[in-house]
C-alpha cells in the first residue's frame, strides 16, 4: 500500500505544470507562454523544490502549439534557466490531428518524459479529446522507440482499466508511474475516498503523482503525500494561491507543497532522486 | 470561415497584451487558447457547431459573416 512508502521515507517528486493547453494570460498575467517565460518559470520552479516541469506549447499570443520546434525553443530555453530538471512534454492536444500529438516527442535530444492521456475526456460542451486505444499505443510506441518514459495520465477510474490494458498489450518499463487526476466534468469526482480508490486500484508497484485542479490541488496534493505518491501543481491546473487571489507565479505554488511535504516528514527529491524514483 | 464574433486584441476589458489575443465580441471577453481553435475552425472545429457561445448568439445577430483570422495551425 503506498502508506508504506510514506512511513519509508521515500522522497516525493513535484511536478510543476507551467502553461497548459487550455488557459493562458487572460486567466493569469502570471502564466508563461513563451519559450523564454517558460524557460525562466523553469527555473523559479526547480529552485524552489521542484524535480519535473511538464511542458506545453504555445504561440506568442498564448493559442496552442504543436510543432517539434516550438517544443525545441522551450526546451532550450528551459536548459538555459534550469540546472539538472526532468522536462516532460505534454502529448495531449484535444480535437487537434493525431498526428501532431507525436511532434513534441521529436526535439533533440527527446524530453525524458511525456504525458499519455489514457482515454476519452470532455471540453467545454462540445469538444472531446478522444484518445482512442490506437492513438494510445501510437503514442507510446513512439515513446518507447526514443525512451522516452510516459507520464499515464488518469483522468477518471475508466482510465485505470485502461492503464491495466496497456500493461497488457505493451511492456512498460517499471516503475510505471500514473497521474490520477481530480476535479470537474469527465474527472474523477474531487473526493478523498475516491483517491484511496484510484490509489487502490493501480496495477502493482507503480508509482502515483497526484493532480487536482482548481481548489482541490492544493489538498489533493496533500493527500499525495501522505499516501506514499507524488505532486503535481503549477498554474496549468490551478491560478489561484487562494480564493480570490492569483497565484503570482508557478515557484510560489511549488514552495507551498514543498514545505507541505517537509512539515508532513518527507523529504522533497531532487532532480538527481527525482530520476531514481521514476526509473529515468 | 472564422467566427464573426472573433477579433484581435492587445487591450480589452481592464487587460492589456503584448500580442494581440483572441477576443469574443458576443461573450465580451478574451476567449481561451483552445476555445480560439474553435474561433478560428482550425483542426476540422466549426465554431458554429463547436462552440456554445456562438450558437447562443448567432440566432439573435443574424450573423454569418467572416471574422477576423488568426495564424494558421502549423505554429
Amino acid at each position: 500500500m503506498s502508506y508504506e512508502r510514506f512511513l519509508a521515507d521515500e522522497p516525493v517528486v513535484v511536478t510543476a505544470a507551467l502553461t497548459g493547453g487550455i488557459h493562458g494570460k487572460e486567466a493569469s498575467p502570471n502564466l508563461p507562454e513563451t519559450p523564454e517565460e517558460i524557460g525562466q518559470a523553469a527555473g523559479e520552479v526547480e529552485a524552489a523544490g521542484a524535480s519535473v516541469v511538464h511542458v506545453h506549447a504555445r504561440r506568442d499570443n498564448g493559442e496552442r502549439a504543436f510543432s517539434t520546434e516550438r517544443f525545441q525553443a522551450i526546451d532550450e530555453a528551459i536548459r538555459r534557466y534550469t540546472d539538472d530538471v526532468v522536462i516532460q512534454h505534454t502529448t495531449g492536444a484535444t480535437q487537434a490531428p493525431t498526428e501532431k500529438r507525436h511532434l513534441s516527442l521529436r526535439t533533440d535530444p527527446p524530453p525524458e518524459m511525456a504525458s499519455l492521456d489514457m482515454g476519452p475526456l470532455n471540453r467545454y460542451d462540445r469538444l472531446t479529446s478522444e484518445n482512442t486505444l490506437a492513438t494510445v499505443d501510437a503514442l507510446y510506441d513512439e515513446m518507447a522507440d526514443r525512451g522516452i518514459k510516459p507520464e499515464l495520465e488518469v483522468f477518471n477510474d475508466g482510465h485505470l482499466n485502461e492503464v491495466h490494458g496497456l500493461l497488457e498489450r505493451r511492456e512498460l518499463t517499471e516503475p510505471v508511474y500514473a497521474t490520477l487526476i481530480f476535479g470537474p466534468g469527465t474527472l474523477t469526482r474531487p473526493r478523498p475516498a475516491n483517491f484511496l480508490n484510484a490509489v487502490d486500484n493501480l496495477p502493482e508497484g507503480a508509482l502515483f503523482n497526484t493532480l487536482g485542479f482548481g481548489r482541490h490541488q492544493l489538498p489533493f496534493a496533500t493527500m499525495g503525500i501522505l499516501f506514499g505518491g507524488n505532486v503535481r501543481v503549477g498554474l496549468e491546473d490551478n491560478v489561484y494561491y487562494r480564493e480570490g487571489e492569483l497565484a503570482e507565479s508557478n515557484a510560489q505554488l511549488v514552495e507551498r507543497v514543498v514545505g507541505i511535504a517537509e512539515d508532513l516528514g518527507r523529504e522533497v527529491a531532487d532532480t538527481s532522486q527525482a530520476r531514481d524514483v521514476l526509473g529515468l | 470561415m472564422t467566427c464573426p464574433y472573433l477579433s484581435y486584441r492587445e487591450s480589452a476589458d481592464g487587460k492589456s497584451f503584448d500580442e494581440a489575443r483572441a477576443y469574443c465580441d458576443a461573450a465580451e471577453r478574451f476567449v481561451q487558447p483552445m476555445r480560439a481553435d474553435i474561433c478560428n475552425d482550425r483542426f476540422d472545429l466549426d465554431h458554429a457547431e463547436d462552440c456554445e457561445i456562438y450558437l447562443d448568439h448567432a440566432d439573435a445577430d443574424g450573423h454569418e459573416a467572416d471574422g477576423d483570422r488568426g495564424e494558421g495551425d502549423d505554429a
